[in-house]
C-alpha cells in the first residue's frame, strides 16, 4: 500500500509539472473557438447578443490565414453574378410586392394575405407565437431587402473554369472522373436540371469549403415543448476533393484521389453525459454505389466498433433526423441505392429567415424565434420521388436557393404520403470570405410530434488533416 | 425498519434536490480552460422470481444496488487532458434485511463485509489518468481502462484490465464491472502511409503492477459471495446424499507490488485497411483469474440452516502466466445487404488469440500446461420489420465462441474445461417512441455444460437525465455442477432508475 501511495504520488507530480511546461507542449496551431468562448458569449436561450461580431474569424485567425481566406467584395459579387447569370434582388419582389421590407407580426398575415404565398406552407404555419407542438415558430419578423450572395473567388473560378465538364448520364448520375471542382452545374438547365441541383448541393462550398471545426448544440422538444434531449459537442470537418480555398488544392492526397473521397468528419460529444467520450468518424465517398464508412469510438465499451453505414434511414441526434441526411440532404443519386426521380417543379421566390450577426436566439419561452431577419430569396423547389418502397420516404421536398444552390427547407414525407419530417436550415454570411455558413437548424417530426433546435458555430480549419477525422482522432478524443 | 430506510431515502431526496439545482449544471472553466463535472446516480431493485424457499437465495427482494459515479474531467490544452471518476456502491439490502430471519439464517448477512459497501480504494478511485497527444503520439498514464477485442458478453482478448462479477450477470454497468488499474499507454500513428492504409497505429500497454488487482468474481458461500454465490453442491456419503461448497480460505500467491514478476506488456498494432479494421495483438502478463488447488489439509465443515453440512475447503493457487499473440477483424459487409431486409449490411466481427503454456488444474488436483487457442465471431445485422417497428430497424447480434485446448490430455481430465469449449449468445433489440424506449433480448448458451441465460429487459429514457430499466434475468444449467446450473435458483426480476448529470 505504501508503495501504491508513493506511485500516486509520482504519478500527481507528473500531471502537475506537465501543467506548468503547458506552454512547450507540442502544440500544433489549432485555432478555433472553444464551446467555453462560444457559450461565453451566447447563451442558448433568450440571449440577443450579436455574438458573430464578437467571434468574428478576423479575430480568431491568425491575420495570415485570414488575409488567406478573403478576397476582394466587388471582384467576388461581379464574378458570381456572371458564373450564375443574374443578381438574386433583380429576380425577387413579384410575388405579393405589397410585402415591403419592414416589421412584421403574426397578426399582419390577415392583413397581408400575400405572407401565405411568399412562405412556404410550414413557415407560414410557424408564423405564429411560440406554442405547442412544435419548436421554432416566430412571432415577429423583420424583412430585409433582397441580397445578393455569392462564393469565395477561388470558388467562383474553379466553377467557371470547370463549367461544362460535369457531366450527367442518361439516368441523371454523375459520371465519375468528370468532375472537377467549384459547383458542377452553375447554370441548370434542361431534363436533368433537377439532378443538376442535388449535384450543386452535394459539392456544395459552405462551411469554409467544409474544412472547419464546429461547434453545436442542440435542444430537443416533446409535443408539450417539453426539452427532453441536450448534446453540445464539436466537429472536425475536411474535405477531400475539389478543394480552391486552402492547401492542398484539388484533392486533398493520393489516397483521397485513388479511394474517391468527399469528406471525413469527426464528431465528439461533451453533453449529455452519456454521450460524453462517444466519438463518430465518417468517411465519405464520391461513388454512388459505394456506402460511407463509419467507426464509433464506444466510452461505455472503450473500443472503436465498426458500424454500418448502410442503415440510411436509421434515426440520429434527437431522433428527428435520419442517417442519410447529416447537413439537411447527404443521399447521393443512384440507380441502385434508393434510386429518385427528381423534378423541378417550381422556380419562385419564397421569403426565408437568415441569420446575420447572432442577435436571432431562441425564447425559453414556447421555444419561439425570436430577432429574426427574413429576406426574399429566388429559389428552385425540386420534387424527389423515391423509387424504392422500401424507403423511409415516398418522396421529398426541396427548397434550393437559385444563387447559392444551398437548402433553406425540406420536406420529407412517408410512404402514406404524410409529411413526416422537416428540416430548415438558416444561414448566416461572412462577406469578405464569400462564405455561405448554416448557423441555425431546425429538424421537425411531424408524426411523433418532436422537435429539435440547433446552434452551430464553424471556424475555417486549415490546419485540420486525417490524424484529426481517422482513426487517430477517435482515440485521442475518446473516453 | 425506521433506521433501515434512512439512508435509501437520503440518497432519494439527495438526488431530486440536485435534480431541481440548475446552479450546479454549468460548465467550469478553470485558469480558462474547461472542466466538466458529470455525476450519476442508480438505484436498482432486484427480486427473486423464485417461488420455493432455498438455501442459495431469499424469497422476495433480494438486492438494492445504489451506484453513484462522479467524474471530472479537464482539458489543460488540445493536447493535454486530465480525467477522474470515483464511485461508491453500496447493497442496501445488508440495511433493508438486518434483521431479517431467512437472511441471517443463510449466513448472508455476512457477506456483509464484502458486498455492502465496496470501500477499498481501487473500488472507490475509478479512473483518475492523464492524457498527452502531441503530434501523431498518444500518451496516457494513471489508473485507466485499456479494452481490447470485439466481442461481447464474454472475453477473449479482453485480458488486460480486471472485471468485477461479484454481483452477478445482468444488470451490470461499465463503470462497476470493469476495474481500471494502473497502467502506462503509448501509441503512435503513421502519418504517411501508403494509399491502401487508411490507417495504421502501434500501441504499447504497460502495467507496472503497482497494485495487483485480480477478477473479482462471485465466491462460493452465502457469507461471502451473497445472493450471488453459486450452488455449488458435492455429492457423496453426507447426510442428503450431499453437502454444499461453502466459503472457502484461500492463500493465492500475488505477485507484489511493483514486483517485475506482475509486470505485464502489451502490444497492438491496430490499421484500417479498405474499410476494415485489423489488429495484431501480444500480450504477456498474468492471468487475471487464479488457477485453485484443494489443500492437503481437511475442510473446515459447518452445518447449513437446512440441516446440509457445509464443507469449507482450503484453496491455494496462484495467478499463472498469459501470453498470447492474437487478432482483431471488424468490416461491414456491404454486399450482403439485402433490400426486403431494409437494405443494412452486416457487420462481421472476428477475434482470436493463441496463447501458449497456458495453467490449468486437472481432476487430481494438480497443474498442468498446455498452449490454447480461442476464437470467437460476432455479427450484428440491423433487420427492418415494418409491421413490427415502422420506424427503427432491429439489431440481431449472434456471436459464437470457442476455446480449445491443445493437446488436451487423454487420462486427467481438466477441471471446468473440455478439450472444445463453446458459447454461443443472441442479442436483439430495437427502439420505440423517437429512441425513448429500447426493448432487448439477451440468450447465452453454454452450449459444452448445456446451460442457458435469459435476459429481457426495456430501457426507457425519459429525458438526457432520468433512465428506468425494467429486466428479468433466468439462468438455467443441465449438467450437475456446470456452468449456469449452479445459478439456477438466482432467476429475479429487477428495476432500476438512473438519474444523469452533466
Amino acid at each position: 500500500m505504501k508503495k501504491v501511495k508513493s506511485f500516486v504520488i509520482g504519478v500527481l507530480v507528473l500531471f502537475l509539472a506537465l501543467l506548468m511546461v503547458k506552454p512547450m507542449v507540442w502544440a500544433g496551431e489549432e485555432y478555433k473557438v472553444t464551446l467555453e468562448e462560444w457559450a461565453k458569449n451566447k447563451k442558448f436561450f433568450d440571449d440577443p447578443r450579436p455574438f458573430l461580431k464578437e467571434l468574428h474569424p478576423k479575430k480568431i485567425l491568425p491575420p495570415d490565414v485570414y488575409a488567406k481566406l478573403t478576397y476582394d467584395v466587388e471582384a467576388m459579387k461581379n464574378l458570381w453574378a456572371k458564373v450564375v447569370g443574374f443578381r438574386a434582388p433583380e429576380v425577387v419582389g413579384k410575388i405579393a410586392p405589397e410585402i415591403k421590407p419592414g416589421h412584421y407580426t403574426y397578426k399582419d398575415k390577415e392583413k397581408y394575405p400575400g405572407f401565405k404565398e411568399l412562405m412556404t406552407p410550414e413557415y407560414y404555419k410557424r408564423f405564429n407565437p411560440g406554442a405547442p407542438p412544435f419548436a421554432g415558430n416566430f412571432s415577429e419578423i423583420r424583412i430585409v431587402p433582397t441580397r445578393q450572395y455569392y462564393y469565395a473567388l477561388p470558388v467562383a473560378e474553379a466553377t467557371q473554369k470547370n463549367e461544362g465538364s460535369s457531366k450527367l448520364d442518361d439516368n441523371g448520375i454523375l459520371k465519375q472522373g468528370t468532375y472537377v471542382a467549384g459547383f458542377p452545374f452553375p447554370r441548370p438547365s434542361g431534363k436533368l436540371m433537377a439532378n443538376q441541383l442535388i449535384y450543386n448541393y452535394l459539392y456544395r462550398y459552405f462551411n469554409y469549403e467544409s474544412t472547419c471545426y464546429a461547434l453545436s448544440h442542440s435542444e430537443g422538444f416533446s409535443k408539450s415543448l417539453r426539452r427532453d434531449r441536450h448534446t453540445e459537442g464539436d466537429n472536425y470537418s475536411l474535405r477531400l476533393q475539389g478543394r480552391v480555398t486552402m492547401e492542398p488544392y484539388g484533392w486533398f492526397d493520393e489516397r483521397a484521389k485513388k479511394k474517391g473521397e468527399d469528406k471525413s468528419y469527426l464528431v465528439t460529444y461533451t453533453a449529455p453525459r452519456d454521450y460524453v467520450g462517444n466519438v463518430v468518424s465518417w468517411s465519405i465517398y464520391l461513388d454512388p454505389d459505394k456506402f460511407n464508412s463509419l467507426l464509433f469510438y464506444v466510452s461505455a465499451l472503450r473500443r472503436v466498433r465498426i458500424m454500418t453505414a448502410t442503415d440510411l434511414q436509421q434515426p440520429g441526434g434527437t431522433g428527428d433526423i435520419i442517417f442519410a441526411d447529416p447537413e439537411m440532404y447527404g443521399q447521393q443519386l443512384s440507380t441502385k441505392i434508393y434510386p429518385y426521380k427528381c423534378e423541378v417543379i417550381s422556380e419562385r421566390e419564397y421569403l426565408v429567415p437568415i441569420v446575420t450577426d447572432g442577435s436571432e436566439y431562441f425564447s425559453s419561452e414556447g421555444a419561439e424565434m425570436r430577432n429574426f431577419q427574413f429576406e426574399r430569396r429566388p429559389v428552385y423547389v425540386v420534387k424527389m420521388t423515391q423509387l424504392d418502397k422500401n424507403f423511409v420516404y415516398s418522396f421529398r421536398i426541396l427548397y434550393i436557393d437559385k444563387e447559392t444552390f444551398l437548402i433553406h427547407a425540406i420536406e420529407n414525407y412517408d410512404q402514406k404520403g404524410r409529411l413526416y419530417r422537416s428540416a430548415y436550415t438558416l444561414y448566416s454570411f461572412v462577406d469578405e470570405m464569400g462564405m455561405p455558413i448554416s448557423s441555425i437548424l431546425n429538424l421537425i417530426d411531424h408524426l411523433d410530434m418532436h422537435s429539435t433546435l440547433t446552434l452551430m458555430f464553424y471556424t475555417p480549419a486549415p490546419w485540420i488533416g486525417r490524424k484529426h477525422t481517422e482513426l487517430q482522432g477517435l482515440f485521442a478524443k475518446g473516453k | 425498519m425506521k433506521k433501515r430506510f434512512l439512508i435509501l431515502f437520503f440518497v432519494v431526496g439527495l438526488t431530486i434536490v440536485l435534480a431541481a439545482s440548475s446552479a450546479i449544471a454549468e460548465r467550469l472553466v478553470v485558469f480558462g480552460r474547461p472542466l466538466d463535472l458529470y455525476f450519476y446516480i442508480t438505484q436498482n431493485l432486484s427480486y427473486s422470481l423464485l417461488d420455493k424457499d432455498k438455501y442459495d437465495t431469499v424469497k422476495g427482494f433480494q438486492g438494492a444496488l445504489n451506484n453513484l459515479l462522479v467524474e471530472a474531467g479537464y482539458g489543460a490544452t488540445d493536447q493535454l487532458k486530465f480525467y477522474v471518476s470515483a464511485g461508491l456502491t453500496t447493497d442496501f439490502m445488508y440495511k433493508i434485511r438486518e434483521d431479517g430471519r431467512a437472511w441471517n439464517e443463510k449466513l448472508f448477512d455476512q457477506s456483509s463485509k464484502n458486498l455492502y459497501m465496496d470501500h477499498k480504494y481501487w473500488q472507490i478511485l475509478k479512473e483518475a489518468h492523464a492524457t498527452w497527444t502531441p503530434g501523431n503520439f498518444f500518451f496516457r498514464v494513471g489508473k485507466q481502462i485499456v479494452k481490447w477485442g470485439e466481442t461481447d458478453g464474454f472475453r477473449l482478448m479482453d485480458q488486460i484490465n480486471p472485471s468485477d462479477s461479484r454481483r452477478g450477470f445482468a444488470d451490470v454497468e461499465f463503470e462497476t464491472s470493469v476495474i481500471p488499474i494502473w497502467l502506462f499507454r503509448a501509441e503512435y500513428y503513421l502519418p504517411q502511409k501508403p494509399s491502401w492504409l487508411q490507417s495504421l497505429g502501434f500501441e504499447f500497454v504497460f502495467n507496472p503492477n503497482a497494485d495487483f488487482i485480480p477478477n473479482q468474481g462471485p465466491r462460493t458461500g452465502n457469507d461471502e459471495g451473497g445472493i450471488w454465490a453459486p450452488n455449488a453442491l458435492a455429492r457423496g456419503p453426507f447426510p442428503f446424499g450431499e453437502a454444499r461448497v461453502g466459503s472457502t480460505p484461500m492463500d493465492i500467491k500475488e505477485p507484489g507490488s511493483f514486483n517485475s514478476d506482475g509486470y505485464e506488456y502489451a502490444f497492438r498494432a491496430k490499421g484500417v485497411i479498405k474499410d476494415a479494421v485489423i489488429t495484431l495483438n501480444y500480450f504477456y502478463g498474468r492471468d487475471n483469474d487464479p488457477v485453485l488447488l484443494t489443500a492437503p489439509i481437511p475442510p473446515k465443515i459447518t452445518v447449513a440452516s437446512d440441516g446440509r453440512l457445509i464443507l469449507h475447503p482450503f484453496l491455494e493457487g496462484k495467478y499463472p502466466r498469459l501470453h498470447f499473440v492474437g487478432g482483431t477483424f471488424a468490416k461491414d459487409i456491404t454486399p450482403l445487404r439485402v433490400d426486403f431486409l431494409g437494405g443494412i449490411s452486416p457487420v462481421i466481427r472476428l477475434e482470436t488469440f493463441y496463447a501458449f503454456n497456458s495453467t490449468f488444474v486437472n481432476n487430481k488436483n494438480a497443474y498442468e500446461r498446455y498452449d490454447e487457442f480461442r476464437w470467437a465471431v460476432g455479427v450484428d445485422w440491423g433487420v427492418r420489420i415494418p409491421i413490427l417497428n415502422p420506424t427503427n430497424s432491429f439489431s440481431i447480434s449472434p456471436q459464437f465462441y470457442q476455446r480449445t485446448i491443445i493437446d488436451y490430455p487423454e487420462i486427467n481430465e481438466l477441471k471446468g474445461l473440455k478439450k472444445n469449449n463453446y458459447t454461443t449468445t443472441l442479442a436483439i433489440s430495437t427502439k420505440y417512441f423517437h429512441q425513448k424506449l429500447t426493448p432487448s433480448v439477451f440468450w447465452m448458451y453454454d452450449i459444452t455444460n448445456k446451460a442457458n441465460m435469459y435476459r429481457l429487459q426495456a430501457i426507457y429514457d425519459l429525458n438526457d437525465s432520468w433512465q428506468f430499466v425494467l429486466g428479468a434475468l433466468w439462468l438455467h444449467g443441465e449438467k450437475f455442477g456446470k456452468g449456469f446450473q449452479l445459478f439456477d435458483n438466482k432467476d429475479y426480476l429487477f428495476f432500476k432508475v438512473r438519474y444523469k448529470w452533466g
